[in-house]
């Protein structure tokens, strides 16, 4: 699925918007800010000079060198998560008018064409929150733990080359591989809930990206062996069941990855995982 | 665990998670270093493959020497040339081990892995995953990091920043014995002991303002390491790619097959034409390309078409509308063909540019990619030790070595990779030894992994046979003066800030915005003796204004300005040894050329460049040593044209 | 640690896929069962079988309508199914509020379909619990305070009971009565969205849909299936809001030989407590 359908129902718009932006304008940014945890979080304005081709992050890096707010009032940088700029990290994942995606590939254009137009930036809703725009998401790589998500090689030295896969394989896995573990899966997801608490991340809802990453390993020749313990860890609570087919993922994933898909699969996976467990009175 | 001693890894790139993997694996504790989580890291930036000789282009007369020779030749002999020898050798091991790790590369109809043509080749020698390849390879290498990590043999150290390296003794006998990091989110500083220490913090694009690198490429860990004694080797080496998107925040490659498909770069040929391009007829249009070159048009070779549109912009001011810009047209072509042949490429540009290039011809310049140079390593050279050097090697010639680990270095040699000082490592980007003086498209990845798989075994060694005072066991008191040294830098920042003292008042943001236009200009594509003593003094201004810096941000919790600004002042320091052994290297070689020194000159430069910096002065002294060569000999880098050519017509993917 | 690990994960599964089994099985095979017996209130007359002298299309239609229930409630083991379903519906309730309260809906943000979906079969089955309370309470119950137009119920004055209960009197429209039929379509459109909905989405955790065009494609049919139902279900809202009362009574009398007396409590023990048998056998 291409990212133009992920975001149907406002690419349209965006398209429209990138036409008729207007050179030389300023753009207001009301940025949600916080000092740190259990601070409170308060909004700040910012007017800033849009150059062509201007992003989120070049706005962000302009309020970093120039962070007065419209009421004349010097504050701080805003602080924010950020590393390759080519959407192919992750890092700097955020709530842009309210809606999670990359803030590298969100150009003003299509945001705010219009001299005084307003964007909105706020940190992502279902990760503690370091400072400002800044989102701690362990979590996200702990539930990759949870589910294994590797290949269990002997080790690495030299024997040999790995297995053979068909073309088709590997487009499938390869489709799945591109996870980039920026989070926008979780953050649109209504059974993915907020968790501070470490100690119940193995139980609570693991989200898509694990799924995903669970079935790719699942898929391949030898990751396979470790098919039975991630099958184990995704039966359980907070696993494949608690999926609720909101389906807000496959949307919202900036590499279109059919996480959908990876969910039905692992769903039949532990069927027959569930099944065969019984008949072999397994437990 | 074996034994209780420590290697540190600073950077979780390719390079360091092999190495974090490879000493794991040994059995030795590993602490994990880096700015974000490691699956985050730059080399997910790289696209198009890693090269490995391999069965199909063996029995076609490829081998892992014909490799060897052409990473040489491509690095115009200012390569090392027995760890290239090692690397090459490795390679195909390489990537059988990539696939077991699960890598989805490319397949043929067969189910064998798919290869691709690349440049400074004739044979396909290039295996890649999509065109995301480096991602593919750092997430394999992430995964099987998170495995050790969960059980508890790598310790992450995620979203900490290298500070200093922590060295003990003077001279020869100084040792890295542990690092000062800090905390990016709570700004606790810290010091950690180790039995070595591996960098594999990569380049150091960010002291060129923008370029194709992520944020975190300041190349600020290696400066530090080269400010408290490690040398830099090859500084001047930096990798200009010709055509890239310059965005508002960063430069985003555009892929060489944009020309190889048809595009036309142009300019307007009245300066200061504001008209939009379609309004501009082809009569009054400058195809700079073409009418330079028009034997070769826009097919011309990479660092020709580099110094070309570099020298249209910034000498002739002719860039679109004034700025650093050219067109790169193919909105004569036919809208559907362009979509099936490069529709991938094109859907990036109209994402971060906005503007569909089908419809719009793309604007774009050359941007700094990549840093040859780097910390300055040693090795043991390996069994292969021929009477003379061999020159001018063929596919199809017998092949002078075998491929067996070992000939190029002895492997597991203790000074393979480490710096000058004893204990501290450089692998990946920041090791200068692979790469000479420009390097070959898909070698980066290969250099990277060899690094951290073949000198992990040496780091390993080190630390169980060097004999050395485990670092448990060195006195505190180091330790407590590194993190001294380094809390009282951070707190002298913290009183910049507003709120201090007063007498501060140069934004840091600025000093990085002019130090990034002053390299760009002086020292990328085309230098000068002159153009670089300007340079040179705009730093010292800089150095000047960073020293009263003001920080605009005085907290003491997740301080980003105090990390960047940080950066800055080591930023300025690296680039100073890059414009200063630019300046000093009176030759042009490689992606270093010199209008006022247009030709090679092996006579007094096949030596490399090695910084060493000045503690008293704050200034980079530079001297040239001999490069480690001995097992090929010296030729003219001659194939250039041809070479790039074939390559841009028959695979024209290659723009890594 | 690990077998009672093991344990707490079976079950958790376990329980989870029994919720949704039980929406299928047996609440939506019942639900298929209810809406087409119900409807026969519409279509009945196309069936000859029940014809009597005199009778037209509306009174085959009561005749079938009342020859179903009767069947019903003269199935041996009633009360077992009863309590049967009665539990799956219980589990199903309990346990999908229990899951609902664990998501956190966003379709403020994300207004796609399938989060709409996902919304309203939280929405839906809130409020399903609360009509199929209300409906099995009044009409099986006989919690009649609950009812307006004084209705009592007995199996054998179905279709003159639920059709005053929808106008809320034997005569006319009542504003309570509307509220009650508006009600009535609610509750009904509702079960049958959950349903349908719950179909499609049971098809991806177990696992039979995987492909995206597979997915849709069972959508479609789904929607089909839900479709379907909502149009039995309407036209036996329809159909008994705009019942003719005194026929209805004077079909059912015929059927089963003997006056009912509506507001006769008497007579409704009587029906009752002696268990008259199918009239037509």
């Amino acid at each position: 699925m291409s990212e133009a359908e992920a975001y149907s129902y406002d690419a349209d718009m965006r398209k429209a918007n990138r036409k008729q932006a207007v050179e030389g304008r300023s753009v207001i940014f009301k940025i949600k800010r916080c000092d740190g945890p259990g601070k409170p979080t308060r909004w700040e304005s910012f007017k800033v000079p849009i150059e062509t081709g201007a992003n989120v992050i070049s706005s962000l890096n302009w309020i970093a060198a120039n962070p007065v707010t419209v009421e004349g009032t010097k504050t701080t940088p805003v602080v924010w998560d950020s590393s390759c700029l080519e959407e192919v990290c992750g890092a700097c994942t955020m709530l842009i008018n309210g809606r999670v995606r990359q803030s590298c590939s969100c150009l003003i254009d299509e945001y705010a064409p219009k001299e005084g137009d307003t964007i909105s930036l706020e940190p992502m809703g279902k990760f503690p929150v370091i400072r400002d725009l800044w989102v701690d998401r362990q979590r996200l790589f702990s539930n990759l733990t949870r589910v294994k998500a590797w290949v269990p090689i002997d080790g690495t030295y030299n024997m040999g080359a790995g297995p053979k896969e068909s073309h088709e394989q590997q487009q499938m896995r390869y489709a799945l591989s591109e996870c980039m573990s920026c989070g926008c899966c979780l953050e649109a997801c209504p059974q993915f809930t907020k968790e501070e608490d470490e100690s119940k991340w193995d139980s609570s809802f693991v989200g898509a990206h694990a799924i995903s990453q669970a079935r790719y390993f699942n898929e391949h020749e030898t990751g396979k062996q470790l098919k039975g313990e991630r099958m184990d860890a995704l039966s359980g609570a907070g696993g494949i069941n608690d999926c609720g087919n909101a389906q807000n993922c496959v949307k919202v994933c900036p590499k279109g990855i059919p996480l959908t898909e990876s969910i039905g699969s692992i769903g039949r996976s532990a069927t027959m995982h569930a099944i065969k467990q019984f008949f072999q009175g397994k437990k | 665990m074996a034994d209780q001693k420590r290697v540190i890894v600073v950077g979780g790139g390719l390079a360091g998670l092999a190495a974090s993997i490879r000493v794991a694996e040994a059995g030795m504790a590993v602490d994990l270093f880096s700015m974000v989580p490691v699956k985050r890291s730059h080399s997910v930036c790289a696209q198009g493959g890693i090269n490995a000789c391999n069965d199909v282009a063996r029995q076609q007369g490829y081998s892992e020497y014909q490799h060897f020779d052409e990473t040489l030749i491509g690095g115009d002999f200012l390569n090392d040339q027995h760890p290239v020898l090692e690397m090459t050798n490795w390679a195909p091991k390489i990537i059988d081990l990539l696939d077991r790790m699960g890598v989805p590369f490319n397949r043929s109809s067969e189910g064998f892995r798919d290869l691709r043509l690349f440049g400074g080749s004739l044979f396909k020698r290039t295996h890649f995953a999509g065109a995301t390849t480096g991602q593919q390879l750092l997430y394999a290498l992430d995964e099987q990091t998170r495995r050790f990590a969960s059980e508890g043999k790598i310790n992450m150290k995620e979203f900490w920043e290298f500070l200093w390296p922590i060295i003990e003794g003077e001279g020869e006998d100084a040792r890295c014995v542990g690092i000062v990091a800090q905390d990016m989110r709570t700004m606790q500083i810290q010091s950690f002991r180790a039995d070595a220490v591996i960098m594999a913090t990569g380049g150091c694009g960010l002291v060129f303002g923008k370029s194709t690198n992520s944020v975190i490429c300041t190349g600020g860990a290696a400066s530090r390491c080269y400010q408290a004694g490690a040398w830099y080797g090859n500084a001047e080496m930096i990798q200009v790619h010709p055509t890239a998107i310059p965005g508002a925040d960063k430069c985003r490659l555009m892929s060489e097959s944009a020309r190889g498909e048809g595009g036309r770069v142009w300019v307007p040929a009245k300066k200061g034409d504001t008209r939009k391009p379609a309004d501009i007829p082809d009569t009054e249009r400058y195809y700079i390309l073409e009418e330079r070159y028009p034997k070769y048009g826009n097919l011309v070779p990479r660092d020709i078409a580099t110094r070309e549109i570099f020298d249209v912009c910034v000498n002739e001011g002719m860039g679109i509308n004034g700025t650093n810009q050219v067109y790169l047209d193919l909105t004569h072509m036919d809208p559907e063909y362009l979509t099936e042949k490069l529709g991938g490429i094109l859907d990036i540009y109209e994402k971060f540019v906005g503007e569909d290039p089908r419809f719009n011809p793309m604007r774009i310049f050359p941007a700094v990619h990549y840093s040859m140079g780097g910390l300055w390593t040693t090795y043991t050279a390996g069994d292969y030790q021929p009477d003379a050097p061999i020159s001018g090697f063929k596919p199809g010639d017998s092949i002078p070595v075998g491929s067996e680990p070992g000939q190029g270095m002895k492997v597991g040699a203790h000074n393979n990779a480490m710096t000058n000082i004893t204990g501290l490592y450089a692998f990946g980007e920041v090791n200068f030894a692979y790469h000479g003086a420009t390097r070959l498209g898909a070698n980066a990845l290969l250099s990277c992994i060899f690094d951290g798989l073949c000198n992990g075994v040496s780091v390993v060694n080190y630390v169980r046979e060097g004999g050395h005072t485990p670092a448990a066991e060195i006195d505190q008191s180091v330790f407590d003066a590194a993190v001294k040294q380094e809390q009282d830098k951070h707190d002298n920042l913290l009183k910049s800030t507003s709120n201090g003292t007063g007498d501060r008042k140069f934004n840091p943001y600025q000093i990085a915005f002019e130090l990034g236009e002053e390299m760009n200009s002086a020292s990328t594509v085309v230098k000068t003796g002159p153009g670089l003593e300007k340079c040179l003094g705009k730093l010292e201004e800089l150095k000047d204004r960073y020293s009263k810096v003001e920080l605009g941000d005085g907290a003491m919790w997740t301080n980003q300005s105090l990390s960047f600004t940080r950066s800055v002042g080591d930023m300025i320091i690296i680039g100073e040894a890059i414009a200063k052994a630019g300046l000093l290297r009176e030759e042009s070689r490689g992606s270093h050329y010199r209008t006022d020194f247009p030709e090679r000159d092996d006579d007094k430069f096949w030596k490399a460049s090695v910084a060493k910096f000045n503690a008293s002065s704050g200034k980079s002294d530079v001297e040239f040593v001999e490069v480690k060569a001995g097992l090929v000999k010296l030729r003219p880098r001659d194939y250039g044209k041809t070479e790039s050519n074939a390559g841009a017509k028959k695979e024209p993917v290659g723009a890594s | 640690m690990s077998e009672n690990a093991d344990s707490t994960q079976n079950r958790h599964f376990l329980l989870r896929r029994l919720h949704s089994l039980s929406g299928i099985v047996p609440i939506g095979v019942f639900l298929i069962v209810h809406l087409v017996t119900n409807s026969t209130i519409a279509w009945g007359g196309l069936n000859s079988r029940v014809d009597q002298e005199g009778f037209g299309w509306i009174d085959r239609s009561i005749a079938t309508f009342q020859h179903e229930v009767s069947f019903i409630n003269n199935m041996p083991l009633l009360l077992l199914i009863e309590i049967t379903l009665w539990s799956a519906i219980g589990f199903h309730s309990i346990l999908g509020v229990y899951y609902a309260m664990s998501g956190k809906g966003n379709t403020g943000a994300y207004k796609y379909g399938g989060n709409l979906r996902y919304a309203l079969q939280r929405t839906t089955g809130y409020f399903g619990i609360f009509f199929i309370f209300y409906h099995v309470a009044t009409l099986r119950w006989g919690w009649t305070w609950l009812i307006p137009g004084d209705a009592v119920w007995s199996h054998e004055a179905a279709s003159s009971t639920f059709a005053a209960a929808l106008r809320g009197s034997p005569e006319e429209f009542t504003a309570v009565g509307m509220v009650v039929a508006v009600f009535y379509f609610f509750g009904v459109s509702s079960l049958i969205f959950h349903f349908a909905n719950g179909l499609w989405s049971a098809a991806i955790t177990w696992g039979i849909t995987i492909s995206r065009p597979a997915q849709k494609r069972w959508g479609f049919m789904c929607a089909g299936i839900g479709a379907s139902l909502m149009i039995l279900a309407w036209m036996s809202i329809i159909g008994f809001a705009t019942l003719d009362y005194d026929r209805a009574v004077e079909v059912e009398n015929a059927m089963h030989g003997e006056q009912i007396h509506l507001n006769s409590e008497d007579a409704l023990d009587a029906v009752t407590l002696t268990g008259h048998d199918d009239t037509d056998g």
